[in-house]
């Protein structure tokens, strides 16, 4: 129950439930949590393999922590952004924000 | 006893976190990425990584989440769905899905992981990290500190900018 | 290792980070000129900090290693070889190049000059850690490092809705891909058990591993595959191109042109041919068994030169009209990635070196063009010749060695590349790349014929600054000089592989 596989396997899952999400939502926000479920299956997988593969037990830690650094900042910048793009769109009342079609 | 902490983790990780990416109200969507955070932090407690439990919960559910429950509040009304993504349909997506998906289950059972023979006794992982940090790497926590700092400079100037315009 | 060596490494490590360093003092030194209030729209003083700090960074990384495999340093988690050499010079000098446009650039507001800056110079110190690392870790930190900052920089131009749309598309396409590849290092760090790359490519090569599933090494791969595409823009994770580039600032396009995208090949021959191949002889690579990536990375070089030059043909705008031709390229260049052999990966560097001189050139006189009244719409280049001649012939040399024709730096690439694929046998690629070629033609000689030879649209004055001027003749002479005098640089890309 309790053994790499397992873990593997839930890793697995959430990064699917993830990749769906991101390919399904047409909300930016949801999109954005989506893309966090995948993070967090990347850092379950890491964990997993320090505990039952490394020899040498912190390497994946280290690397989890940065992971969290890292999407911690790319929430922060999408939110700006997000944010500012709707105080735009609210102060120029623009009707939508899809301009931009290649 | 464990067993049963390990299931329970597990079905707050997966279950909530198919509303996650199912779910067409965004707010119940958020809410339920707290129970999939949760989740995660109990499942690092168990991997062994007591102190990333913790960071789990400070960064992810009182950080990342709550910043993120801001952005839905704020941009409730906006028309901010019409921006087109131009990804491919649900049903592709779909089935890309379930192709990754059946790949890992190949993946994970046929291959012969270098499994360590015998587990080490879970210790207290805190004093090893910070030896580490602050040892082999110190240049990694040193780019990190950087690029948060250009972060901070940078998401400043954008919403300064829309400031401005008001 | 013990913590006193870790120590003792870390500081002997300052003596190859000349590169980090003075980027790491430049970004301290606009930070804190920057807070000064009086010197806050003093566009030319950041300019000479930044030039300075650049300089700096520049002769810091002249400095070559010697025969042999280059110096770990940092506890191991770098190597200073020409490899990364090479890259860093290649980033600091996009990086002065895109400062020097957007000084001259009206689309950066004065009070937003110093932050432009300083995100560069960190975009700029990002690329240089990516291309010197060789640890998954630092790895993913400097390709994050890279991107976070670049997502920002597109972000800058906030008085259109574009501008912020376009930065909104670029994090979540990014912070998708980079996701993937995130899970793809997973994978690859619980096959080997370790994170330093040279050992994970041992491993993953060695015979061992041969037996092993080719479920797990396919969806490594294209995990990989992922993060990378999207780093240079090519199939399937093209689509945010255009309208990114269209959407930034002019100068940050052509920033992101060339240095991201340098760097995404940078770190895609890195991972690739020390994870996925390993050396066979004295000029080739062998890849592993469980893959044929080069196959895959042939197929998708194809798709994506052949999407890039179609796209490009119905382009009005010259903005968009140049980011489907930087896809096309991405493709040329990939081209030399499949080959597998060292006159492979040279032909890519030498064409990213000559790529960095002309569409830098050409995005500088796309920023020369704006502002005045112009615009980036094609009509606004009708007739443009007989107002700014100079800019216009200085155009015409960027897109003629675009395209590939003689006497221009962009020929000798292509020869280079073609001959690289054409020695490999992968005929059928050769044949797509030279209609590719032709295609490309069609597009490019259409805004020269704009530019030369039909009326005049819309009458406005292009005000074309001295500097300007400079920075384009800058570019324009080693477009020139590269075409008929290129065995320098050849001879110094073959010392580095």
């Amino acid at each position: 129950m309790n053994s790499l596989t397992t873990y593997l396997l839930i890793a697995a899952m959430l990064f699917t439930i993830g990749l769906f999400g991101v390919l399904r939502r047409r909300s930016l926000i949801a999109m954005l949590i989506s893309i966090e479920l995948m993070l967090n299956a990347a850092s379950i997988n890491f964990l997993a393999f320090t505990k039952f593969v490394s020899p040498d037990p912190a390497t994946g830690q280290i690397y989890v922590l940065l992971i969290m650094g890292v999407a911690a900042a790319e929430v922060a910048i999408a939110l700006a952004i997000i944010i500012s793009l709707y105080r735009w769109l609210r102060t120029i009342d623009i009707e939508r924000a899809d301009r931009l079609r290649g | 006893m464990k067993n049963f902490a390990f299931n329970v983790f597990v079905i707050i990780t997966l279950i909530p976190s198919f509303w996650v990416a199912l779910s067409s109200n965004i707010v119940h969507a958020a809410f339920s990425l707290f129970f999939t955070f949760f989740g995660v932090a109990g499942l690092y407690v168990l991997l062994g990584a007591d102190f990333l439990g913790v960071l789990q919960v400070l960064v992810y559910i009182s950080g990342i989440l709550v910043l993120i429950i801001f952005g839905v509040m704020m941009t409730q009304r906006a028309q901010m769905e019409h921006i087109s993504t131009r990804l491919p349909g649900r049903f592709a997506g779909a089935v890309l899905s379930v192709l990754v998906f059946g790949g890992f289950m190949v993946a994970v059972y046929k291959t012969a992981w270098p499994k360590l023979t015998e587990l080490p006794e879970p210790v207290p992982t805190t004093s090893e990290i910070g030896n580490l940090l602050l040892g082999k790497y110190l240049i990694p926590f040193e780019v990190a500190s950087v690029l948060l700092l250009a972060v901070l400079v940078g998401a400043a100037l954008i919403v300064r900018q829309s400031v401005r315009k008001e | 290792m013990d913590l006193v060596q870790i120590a003792r490494s870390n500081l002997e490590g300052f003596r190859y980070a000349g590169t980090e360093v003075a980027l790491c003092v430049l970004i301290v030194a606009l930070l804190l000129s920057g807070v000064i209030l009086p010197f806050r729209k003093n566009r030319r003083l950041f300019l000479i900090i930044s030039m300075l700090g650049l300089a700096l960074a520049m002769t810091a990384s002249l400095k070559q290693p010697g025969a042999g495999k280059g110096v770990r340093y940092f506890a191991d988690l770098f190597l200073w070889d020409s490899f990364s050499v090479f890259f860093k010079l290649f980033f600091v000098a996009a990086a002065a190049f895109t400062i020097l446009m957007a000084q001259m650039n009206r689309e950066v507001e004065d009070y937003e000059f110093n932050e432009c800056c300083l995100l560069v110079v960190s975009v700029t110190l990002g690329m240089v850690l990516l291309a010197s690392s060789v640890d998954l870790l630092m790895i993913y930190l400097a390709f994050e490092t890279m991107s976070l900052l670049s997502y920002l920089l597109v972000g800058i131009r906030f008085r259109e809705a574009r501008g912020g749309e376009a930065a909104l598309k670029y994090v979540l396409y990014g912070a998708f891909t980079s996701g993937v590849m995130l899970f793809g290092f997973s994978l690859v760090y619980g096959l080997a058990g370790t994170t330093d790359i040279m050992e994970i490519g041992r491993i993953l090569n060695s015979a061992h591993m041969a037996g092993q599933n080719r479920a797990l090494f396919v969806l490594m791969v294209l995990f990989f595959l992922a993060g990378l595409l999207f780093k240079t823009a090519s199939f399937p994770f093209h689509i945010w191109c255009p309208d990114v580039y269209e959407g930034a600032p002019t100068p940050v396009t052509a920033f992101l042109s060339v240095g991201p995208k340098a760097a995404g090949f940078a770190v895609f021959i890195r991972l690739f041919y020390t994870l996925f191949a390993r050396e066979v002889g004295d000029q080739g690579f062998a890849a592993i068994e469980q893959v044929d990536w080069p196959a895959i990375v042939a197929v998708i070089s194809a798709i994506t030169m052949s999407l890039g030059n179609l796209s490009a043909i119905h382009q009005d705008n010259v903005k968009r009209l140049l980011a489907y031709s930087s896809i096309a390229h991405a493709g040329y260049l990939l081209m030399g990635i499949a080959c597998l052999d060292k006159l492979g990966l040279e032909a890519v560097a030498f064409y990213l070196v000559v790529y960095l001189f002309m569409n830098l050139g050409a995005f500088a006189v796309v920023t020369a063009v704006n502002n005045g009244e112009g615009g980036e719409d094609i009509r606004f280049y009708r007739g443009l010749s007989a107002r700014a001649p100079m800019a216009c012939v200085a155009m015409a040399v960027f897109l003629f060695s675009l395209i590939g024709i003689p006497p221009f730096a962009g020929f000798v690439g292509k020869v280079f590349l073609f001959s690289a694929v054409i020695l490999k046998k992968y005929y059928w690629l050769a044949i797509v790349a030279a209609i590719n070629t032709v295609i490309s033609l069609y597009y490019y000689v259409r805004l020269i014929k704009a530019m030369f030879i039909d009326q005049a649209e819309v009458s406005f004055e292009p005000r074309v600054s001295g500097v300007s001027y400079a920075v384009i003749g800058a570019l324009a002479l080693p477009t020139l000089v590269l075409g008929v005098y290129w065995q320098p640089l050849a001879a110094f890309i073959e010392s580095i592989f």
